[in-house]
């Protein structure tokens, strides 16, 4: 833009914006530059096109960089900001909904930064989004709860989207499950006994789905609860090992 | 061979993607196991800063969610897609930081050493053996210019003093070596 350097020996028939397209491209422009070709881009279909040859023919470069494993609470991060949201009307913009407590990364992440993690424990639990949950008004308030040992550290946090009928389950805990155990959540309702919502998977990044009928429980002053349990789940129906994490669901 | 793989593969992830746009979180999450680690190298090598690199792709996954529909298979392959994103939204980052102290001269070196040999025929597509190949026709410090600026998204004038050249220098090193690459690749399709 300020300054064009004059066209030198081997660029004979290097337009102006060919050049801006393949710096561009290639992303050596310094932010103002940057900045002035993106909307350029935006705004120019020609330059567009320009720019768009030259990244398509950049990208077998990426196949020389090694590829590099996301820990699970990124994941955790965009299901909450993602697949957690109401489902979306066909063209509709994005939903104006409040940016949550969960959307955050760093606050996902810090829940795990006080105690010596062992290992990151994530869990998105998730249902379809076209499994309308039994109980789970779309009007209902979403719900959170933090799940916090017995000496008060947070060790897990979830969130219930009634709208999507979506529950998740996100990072941190130290996984105390150890060989031949699993952690397994529960929801308590008032005074009745717990009720198992499944054996969480504490491999990476994988994915839970509770039953439908089982989101009954989950509503305001409700109790979660994670014990530690034989592979397979409780054996009784009812917890067998240790609680090492609790918490109530409250508005989010 | 390798094409075919490829291009198997970006059908499987366009169908994924267009099942994205219609909101399906299983689609989502399949199409986020299978390029997340890709993206994530890219990012991290632009970015070095874990934190910062997992802040960037929570940033481009979201992006993806939410700008599915409007990816078109007629102007570009689904990773290349994403990559893009990526790679622009590392950019955007590294741009935005406050400006710090430069690498050593000795980091593009290293880094062009990443890149695999012409022949190396390891899991490279055609596609990445070509433009290798092509690369490695260049005089060796051009092409090391252009894998600094692709990989690390450094800039011209950061990169220039860097390797304490003009700017205007290694700018035509840069243009006047893509220049190349890209006739050299056309010439082989044609």
């Amino acid at each position: 833009m300020s300054e064009t350097p004059p066209p030198t020996n081997g660029l004979a028939g290097l337009t102006e914006d060919e050049a801006l397209a393949m710096d561009h491209a290639l992303g050596a422009l310094g932010r103002a530059d940057r900045k002035a070709a993106e909307l350029r881009v935006v705004g120019d279909p020609d330059f567009r096109a320009r720019v768009e040859r030259w990244q398509t023919a950049l990208a077998p470069l990426d196949e020389a960089t090694a590829p590099a494993s996301p820990p699970p609470a990124v994941w955790a991060a965009i299901a909450a900001e993602t697949v957690a949201q109401a489902p979306r009307a066909v063209p509709a913009p994005a939903p104006a909904a409040p940016r949550g407590w969960w959307h955050n990364l760093a606050l996902w992440r810090g829940l795990g930064l006080g105690a010596p993690v062992a290992a990151a424990i994530a869990v998105a639990v998730m249902v379809q989004p076209d499994a309308v949950p039994v109980v789970a008004p779309a009007s209902g308030p979403a719900l959170r709860a933090t799940l916090a040992g017995s000496d008060g550290k947070p060790l897990l946090a979830a969130a219930f989207d009634p709208a999507s009928g979506q529950v998740r389950f996100a990072p941190v805990a130290q996984n105390e499950a150890g060989a031949g155990k699993v952690p397994e959540l529960w929801v308590i309702e008032g005074s009745n006994p717990p009720r198992s919502l499944g054996v969480i998977d504490i491999s990476a990044g994988s994915a839970h789905r509770i039953p439908r009928d089982r989101l009954a429980g989950l509503k305001e002053g409700s109790i979660l609860a994670i014990s530690i349990e034989p592979v397979g789940g409780s054996p009784t129906g009812t917890p067998t090992g240790p609680v090492i994490a609790t918490g109530a669901l409250s508005a989010a | 061979m390798n094409g075919g793989h490829a291009s198997a593969g970006a059908a499987e992830l366009a169908r994924l993607l267009a099942r994205v746009a219609d909101g399906d979180a299983a689609a989502f999450q399949h199409f986020y196991d299978r390029t997340s680690a890709k993206l994530f190298g890219i990012i991290l090598r632009i970015l070095a800063e874990r934190q910062e690199a997992e802040d960037v792709l929570q940033e481009v996954y979201v992006t993806v969610w939410r700008k599915a529909a409007s990816f078109d298979p007629a102007r570009a392959s689904p990773i290349t897609w994403v990559a893009t994103i990526a790679r622009n939204r590392a950019i955007d980052r590294l741009r935005a930081r406050p400006v710090r102290h430069q690498a050593p001269v000795e980091a593009a070196h290293d880094l062009a050493d990443q890149g695999p040999a012409p022949d190396a025929g390891l899991v490279a597509s055609q596609d990445a053996r070509r433009l290798a190949e092509a690369l490695h026709l260049l005089e060796p410090r051009h092409a090391d210019a252009i894998r600094a600026c692709y990989f690390e998204g450094i800039t011209y004038d950061e990169l220039a003093a860097r390797e304490q050249v003009p700017v205007g220098t290694l700018k035509s090193w840069v243009r006047r070596g893509l220049m190349r690459m890209r006739s050299h690749l056309e010439g082989r399709e044609a």
